[in-house]
């Protein structure tokens, strides 16, 4: 099938700061695709180079199957929704929302119908007369998105359209984001630095540092299987523990950490002698009998209390932090100090060379 | 903290504008001395055609120096807002370096310009375009090209401060919805930069309306506005309260100028 959008040996390069170093990507139809990544990372970058605010230095990019990597912005098949939302101040609600189709010609009766509709969708069909100034950043928001959407664009870009809202705005947008892009099936391309609204939202995620892609994964995949350390540390909350390689044998290795001896799942173990990062989850470390197999000793140094959740900080003998999270049963929480067994199990942990 | 201020203020301004408003309805003698009284003729004579005249003289030179000024100004303040980048802050001290230079000074310069043995006719002789001189001196065109050339800079500054705040994304987001290059322009920046061409145009007219040096160095003269008018009556005609009135009025309608920018101001900044 072809893609939504396609990048092929995309490079942006500003005079001698390269943003983007090499991408081929392909974005499908219909999915919610995100490019997530701490800034400075390109993720902003291949969004404007697909809106058609900058060019490619080399390469091509591909809407539909289309060419356009010499179409100007306005000449593209795709909406933004910007940070800023970059409403018109000097437009009302109504007018904002229909310049899309104003400048198409679309008729008069038409376009109002189709920007009414539009803002119905967002729930912001309440007070179409107002100005921009005089809305919430919520409400700025859902206009900026009735706006993009309007002339329903093929591909739908998002930077960070959620970053200035407050935390519980935020999740409903999210919520409300993925539903309706499920619904009208467009393309949406979101650009995010936050890793947990890319896993909440998105179909696939694109994990993205110094302008390369690190990752292209879905959230679980990302989640589960993080391919690098960065990707691992970057998306979640992950446990860092040195060690170093005993024994390397047929998709397994043996590693000394914690004080103790660990057997690790990994397809290509590295040679015996290797210093390397086991990587687990905190919701996979598990408290085991004493004298369980992978597991190592350690001491309770903090309790945090999260709601759904327990956060227990323990202290190794060799002084690593491993953290375990559990679910919030309503017993009350061991005390700090008590000693403890941690089992880290071989398939749960991940092995990188350090 | 606002008394010093206000001192100066009331010294500079106030008084002298009251004497010049006091003069207007004074009576005068056959030598030209004011004298104490109260007479309403000096405006009365205001509405004669000759006078009338000179105001449709004074209209027609300030609002073509203005609509000349916005048509250029804006291009200019354009550039340097947005294509100039680093050469910006440049561009604009560029702009201001004349005004360290007297007025006087900057349009005789023109006045060498533009004559027979000057730059202009000399190097189009030089570079064959003409075989003689063209006389340019004395001229509406010359008087035009000084008013634009003395006041084109505050046009481009008002303009420029009106353009640098929008914000770029504004422009994007125009694109973006497909808008192209000149339907942007049309839909998002130019009302948006309205503000800074009222106050442009006001800049340049209210002066505009008062010159009359320009026109006498430049232009010979030839059509009296109201500048020259109040320059003769006061000084050649010695009729102090009929210059005083012809001053009052000017400033009558240099008041009616900035009342109608405050209004227009008002009405852009209420759709915002």
């Amino acid at each position: 099938m072809q893609g939504a959008v396609e990048l092929r040996g995309v490079v942006k390069r500003f005079n001698t700061f390269t943003a983007l170093r090499r991408m081929d990507l392909t974005i499908r139809q219909g999915e919610f695709f995100t490019m997530l990544g701490a800034s400075g990372c390109g993720k902003t970058t291949t969004l404007r180079l697909i809106a058609g605010f900058e060019l490619p230095t080399e390469g091509h990019i591909l809407i539909d199957g289309q060419d356009v990597s010499d179409v100007p912005a306005h000449l593209r098949p795709v909406h933004t929704v910007f940070q800023s939302y970059a409403l018109f101040p000097h437009l009302s609600i109504l007018d904002n929302v229909s310049f899309p189709l104003t400048v198409r010609r679309v008729p008069r009766r038409q376009r109002l119908e189709r920007a009414r509709a539009a803002l119905d969708l967002v729930q912001m069909g309440g007070f179409p007369d107002r100005k921009p100034s005089q809305l919430s950043g919520g409400q700025q928001q859902r206009v900026a998105l009735a706006r993009a959407l309007v002339n329903e664009p093929k591909v739908l870009l998002l930077d960070e359209p959620l970053g200035a809202l407050d935390l519980k705005l935020r999740k409903e947008m999210q919520h409300e984001l993925k539903q309706m892009q499920r619904r009208l099936g467009i393309t949406f391309v979101f650009v995010t630095h936050d890793q947990e609204e890319a896993l909440t939202m998105s179909d696939r995620i694109a994990l993205m540092r110094g302008g390369e892609i690190i990752q292209l994964d879905t959230p679980s995949g990302l989640y589960n299987a993080p391919s690098s350390l960065y990707a691992a540390e970057f998306i979640g909350e992950t446990n860092m523990i040195p060690g170093r390689v005993v024994e390397a044998g047929a998709g397994r290795a043996r590693v000394e950490a914690l004080g103790g001896h660990f057997d690790v799942a990994c397809s290509e173990p590295p040679a015996a002698g290797a210093a390397v990062t086991l990587t687990i989850r905190p919701e996979r470390v598990t408290p085991v009998a004493a004298n369980a197999s992978n597991s190592a000793g350690g001491r309770l140094v903090d309790v945090d209390f999260i709601g759904t959740d327990l956060r227990l900080v323990y202290t190794m003998s060799d002084g690593t932090r491993v953290t375990l999270r559990r679910q919030n049963t309503g017993a009350a929480p061991p005390q700090v100090g008590q000693g403890a067994q941690l089992g880290l199990a071989a398939d749960d942990l991940r092995l990188f060379v350090t | 903290m606002l008394a010093p201020s206000l001192l100066l203020l009331t010294l500079f301004v106030l008084v002298p504008l009251c004497v010049v408003a006091a003069y207007s309805f004074a009576l005068r003698d056959s030598y030209g001395a004011v004298l104490p009284g109260f007479t309403l003729d000096n405006y009365r004579d205001l509405f004669q055609a000759a006078y009338l005249q000179v105001f449709v003289n004074s209209f027609k030179l300030a609002a073509s120096t203005t609509a000349i000024c916005l048509l250029i100004g804006y291009p200019v303040a354009y550039f340097i807002a947005f294509k100039a980048g680093r050469a910006a802050p440049a561009l604009l001290l560029l702009l201001l370096i004349p005004f360290w230079i007297n007025f006087l000074i900057r349009i005789s310069a023109w006045v060498v310009l533009l004559g027979r043995g000057g730059l202009i006719n000399q190097g189009a002789i030089g570079l064959g375009l003409i075989d003689v001189p063209v006389g340019m001196l004395g001229t509406y065109g010359a008087t035009l090209v000084g008013m634009v050339y003395a006041f084109l800079p505050l046009t481009v500054f008002p303009i420029y401060a009106a353009l640098t705040p929008i914000d770029p994304r504004l422009r994007e987001a125009g694109a973006d919805l497909g808008a192209g290059p000149a339907e942007t322009f049309l839909r998002v920046t130019l009302p948006l930069s309205l503000p800074g061409v009222f106050a442009a145009a006001l800049f340049v007219f209210v002066p505009s309306m008062g010159v009359f040096a320009i026109p006498v160095l430049l232009g010979g003269g030839k059509e009296i506005i109201l500048g020259n008018l109040i320059v003769q009556l006061f000084l050649e005609f010695r009729n102090i309260p009929q210059g005083a009135a012809v001053s009052v009025l000017l400033l009558l309608i240099s008041g009616v100028g900035i009342l109608l920018y405050m209004r227009a101001l008002r009405r852009v900044e209420a759709m915002k």
